[in-house]
């Protein structure tokens, strides 16, 4: 059993934890945080380092600080003014239900015949120079795809977010 | 040295389930879209956990990952987006009060 799978794990499992069970939520957003550099710290150990520089670059730089901004910007920081959630305020509902769906899939895992598979093994170095290749040969399609989609996505947000005129 | 892929796949259904939860649960929008970060990155982790597991050389699994996090990036931007608008409506954004089509 590796310690270092471990530790991450539940760092990872903590910071989603606290992501959706603090009140305040700036306090969830740090939790978060913790969250995403558990989640980057498991792609490094799966030497996909260039993954894991991506989701701090992405998730922690951008999509965090996004939220901090929606956070800001909607002033209902504590979350816990009058209101239920969408279940009625029942939260064992949502746990149960989220429960029923991990146990689900835990039962499935053991079925499998994958479980006991051990990596394939080190990749060579120069993997971001060969996903570098790779981006610009057999997937420019989807790359310029995903180039149209972050455009419409930016356009939309500004349009979206656009203040009414009266 | 490393750990069989079950426990991994056991971690991603755990961290999915985590955030399946919070979505469920929480009545500010925000909330709920981090906990859909949430659900988004347990499966993002799935994907690479696959790549790193069954890989033959090739490196299409990392490449599929970082088409997936560019989508989910888009989609927390245009969703915050649409949680300001809500707000600036409503002047809340919890999600139970959010209910104009409701029958």
């Amino acid at each position: 059993m590796n310690v270092i799978f471990l530790t991450l794990s539940a760092v990872t499992v903590l910071g989603a934890v606290l992501a959706v069970t603090l009140r305040n939520l700036v306090h969830c957003l740090l939790a978060l945080v913790l969250f995403f550099l558990g989640i980057a710290g498991n792609f490094f150990l799966m030497r996909a380092d260039f993954l894991g520089a991506v989701q701090i670059l992405i998730y922690i730089g951008a999509v965090a600080v996004l939220i901090l901004f929606a956070i800001m910007l909607t002033r209902n920081i504590s979350g816990t003014e009058g209101g239920r959630g969408p279940l009625g305020g029942a939260w064992w509902l949502g746990v149960g239900i989220a429960g029923t769906l991990a146990g689900a899939v835990c039962v499935f895992v053991r079925r499998s015949d994958l479980v006991t598979k051990f990596p394939y093994g080190a990749t060579e170095e120069g993997v971001v120079k060969e996903i570098g290749k790779l981006l610009v040969s057999d997937w420019v399609v989807p790359l310029e795809i995903m180039a149209v989609l972050l455009t419409a996505a930016l356009i939309g947000a500004v349009v979206i977010a656009l203040e009414e005129r009266k | 040295m490393s750990v069989p892929l079950g426990y991994y796949l056991v971690l991603g259904a755990v961290l999915f389930a985590i955030g399946l939860c919070g979505a469920l649960t929480r009545k500010n929008a925000i909330a709920v879209l981090m906990s859909i970060e949430i659900m988004f990155n347990a499966a993002i982790l799935n994907f690479v956990v696959f790549w790193y597991y069954l890989h033959n050389g090739a490196l299409t699994g990392q490449v599929f990952a970082l088409f997936a996090i560019a989508v989910a990036a888009a989609e927390s931007a245009v969703g915050l987006a649409l949680v300001i608008a809500v707000y600036r409506h409503y002047r809340s954004v919890n999600v139970d009060e959010m209910r104009t089509l409701k029958g």
